[in-house]
């Protein structure tokens, strides 16, 4: 346990160790050559959830490989090969070029500011108190709130004529029946607060979590040696904590990238294309627009690009959710 | 010597202060969507979208009653699609599970050499985002024609979260002292014994765990639903996005929607808080 809370390459290094000593004890014994039937009991017990996975998961991904070179409309029929006219598109166009920088710029903003107000949070939430316990309960509603119906309620505090925002803002001073919707910086700014008042309490939450488990003497030490609270947080709490922090900052990261449903309510990529991130612009491009093509084309751009992601996941995640088996 | 550790106690407490001032306004401040869902769902007709805000007046559950009542015009009533919701994300569920137990057994057989590599493959599918399989899942979907079907929804469910339910699962069997299974072993059990006889009964917990965090995903998704749906299978999150349209701007009607998707996932998310934070980090927090 407090190998799991030293920093991370500490913790590598500890894993590392563990499995080499493993596999010297139990490799010899289990040398003996398997028995057909013993090979393949755990391909047939792995079988089902393969099936689902790959056809849920490798087969669409080849599905877009190959239709993204081709001119098929959902509407049109059967279309032809067509080349890299799909990918010449996706690179040459303007719009799609801004798709993926607010994409970027969107996920990039709002994990930072979810990762900073989270920690500012998880600080004072991780004392075992009586009143964090419902902190911690309060704490986890927003998050629990189903997307689409939390942007749907922004939708309606925010409406111009009726909504609280608007009234309230009017209360203080701000022009009345302001739509803060219907302009591209206040749009965003509105997106990104939506995604934080969603998100920053699951970040929250793991990096409590995190300073929960660390351990009580490095502190007290520091303490007695006369450390400020400030060198205190510099060299003991935040270097313990940087597996938490790369575990939220990784899943927060993935699931940005993922984010659809607020984007599509709130503002349907509007006002113009101001806030059409590359989600949005794929699922119009395909499902609404049946451009099959060059939605594909998109979607292998975009899956790339996240697939470069796989490595933190596996490292950050995999490894420390399972150090010994990793 | 006493000066100086008051004054650093002084503004110890002062740093405690304003880190739970913080704390608590966001608290606060993040309850104010819900509690205007709330109210406005129990407002009397007329006053819902009236400016400025009514806080005094006579709750009422009418607005729950219209939405739940059928026709009046209506394609489907939102019962219609609250059962929709949930057999999808049962359906999911009960599927994620099915598949995922015998997988996670799998995993964690020491037999088999491939386990580290389909672990890491399970887990690395997490980052597939849903938009680059919708269009295929729309373009099979249609071929078999399973559009605006339950299985539409409840395959794509079940795979999306087949990662996490994996990963739940193998953890919490790895964790299983493995003396058992050997002890069964040499009495002669089969792998499926095992199982299904000692692996099974103490895998309950965690299973409940895996189910929950499915069905409040698979109850929250938007995107398959509204691309692969009609009438037929929709879902309650898509049918809300609707309700604009089907009753005017009847805010009431749309607060008591939102309130009737939303009450059911806060509870199981609050109840089982601690799970659900360790079981949506793959177990990397416990």
């Amino acid at each position: 346990m407090k190998a799991t809370a030293a920093p991370l390459d500490a913790t590598l290094t500890v894993d590392a160790s563990h499995r080499a000593a493993s596999r010297s004890t139990a490799g010899p014994q289990r040398r003996k050559p398997l028995t057909w039937k013993k090979r393949s009991t755990p391909w047939a017990y792995m079988a089902p959830a393969m099936f689902v996975l790959l056809l849920m998961t490798v087969a669409p991904a080849i599905f877009i490989f190959y239709s993204a070179f081709r001119n098929d409309k959902i509407l049109g029929g059967v279309g032809k090969f067509v080349g890299l006219d799909n990918f010449i598109t996706v690179v040459t166009n303007a719009s799609v070029q801004h798709a993926f920088l607010i994409t970027f710029g969107f996920v990039a903003v709002a994990v930072i500011l979810e990762m900073i107000l989270g920690f500012a949070l998880a600080l004072p939430l991780a004392a075992q108190t009586r009143a964090n316990k419902v902190g911690a309960a309060l704490m986890l509603l927003p998050f629990a709130v189903t997307p689409a119906v939390a942007a749907m309620v922004f939708k309606q505090l925010l409406n111009p004529n009726y909504g609280w925002v608007g009234y309230y803002l009017g209360v203080f001073g701000f022009p009345k029946g302001i739509d803060l919707l219907g302009d591209p910086t206040s749009a965003w700014i509105v997106l990104v607060i939506l995604d934080m008042w969603q998100w920053t309490p699951f970040v929250a939450l793991i990096l409590m979590a995190g300073l929960q488990s660390l351990p009580g003497e490095p502190r007290e030490a520091a303490m007695v040696d006369g450390a400020t609270p400030w060198q205190m947080f510099r060299h003991i709490t935040f270097p313990a904590m940087v597996p938490f922090i790369a575990i939220a900052a990784v899943l927060r990261t993935i699931q940005a990238f993922k984010t659809f449903d607020s984007f599509k309510i709130l503002t349907g990529g509007g006002p113009g294309e101001s806030t059409e991130i590359i989600n949005l612009g794929i699922f119009r491009v395909g499902l609404q627009s049946f451009n099959v093509g060059l939605a594909c084309a998109l979607g292998v751009v975009f899956l790339i690009i996240l697939s470069l992601l796989i490595p933190f996941m596996l490292r950050i995640i995999g490894r420390r959710a399972d150090p010994e088996e990793m | 010597m006493t000066t100086t550790s008051s004054i650093s106690r002084g503004r110890a407490v002062a740093r405690v202060i304003i880190g739970r001032t913080f704390l608590w306004a966001w608290l606060l401040v993040g309850l104010v969507p819900l509690l205007f869902m709330f109210i406005t769902s129990i407002k009397p007709a007329g006053i819902a979208n009236q400016i400025p805000p009514a806080w005094f007046f006579q709750p009422t559950l009418d607005n729950y009653a219209s939405v739940l009542s059928a026709g009046g015009g209506k394609s489907e009533s939102f019962g219609q699609l609250l059962t929709n919701s949930a057999v999808v994300s049962l359906g999911a569920t009960a599927l994620a599970i099915i598949v995922g137990v015998p997988a996670a057994y799998a995993l964690t057989m020491r037999d088999f050499r491939a386990r580290k590599g389909l672990s890491s493959w399970i887990l690395s599918t997490y980052m597939f985002p849903p938009i680059v399989a919708v269009i295929p899942v729309f373009v099979f979907a249609g071929k078999l024609g399973l559009m605006d079907s339950y299985p539409a929804l409840i395959i794509p469910y079940a795979a999306f979260n087949l990662p996490i339910v994996v990963w739940i699962l193998r953890s919490s069997i790895l964790q299983l002292p493995y003396e058992i299974q050997e002890a069964a072993m040499v009495d002669g059990a089969s792998t499926w014994e095992v199982l299904r006889r000692i692996i099974w009964p103490l895998l309950v917990p965690s299973v409940a765990t895996a189910a929950v965090l499915t069905i409040v995903l698979s109850w929250n998704e938007f995107l398959f639903a509204l691309s692969l749906t009609r009438s037929g299978a929709k879902t309650a999150p898509v049918g809300l996005q609707q309700f604009t349209g089907m009753y005017g701007t009847d805010w009431g009607n749309i607060t008591a929607a939102a309130t009737l998707i939303v009450a059911p996932i806060l509870v199981l998310m609050v109840v089982l808080r601690r799970q659900m934070v360790a079981g949506l980090t793959f177990g990397a927090v416990k």
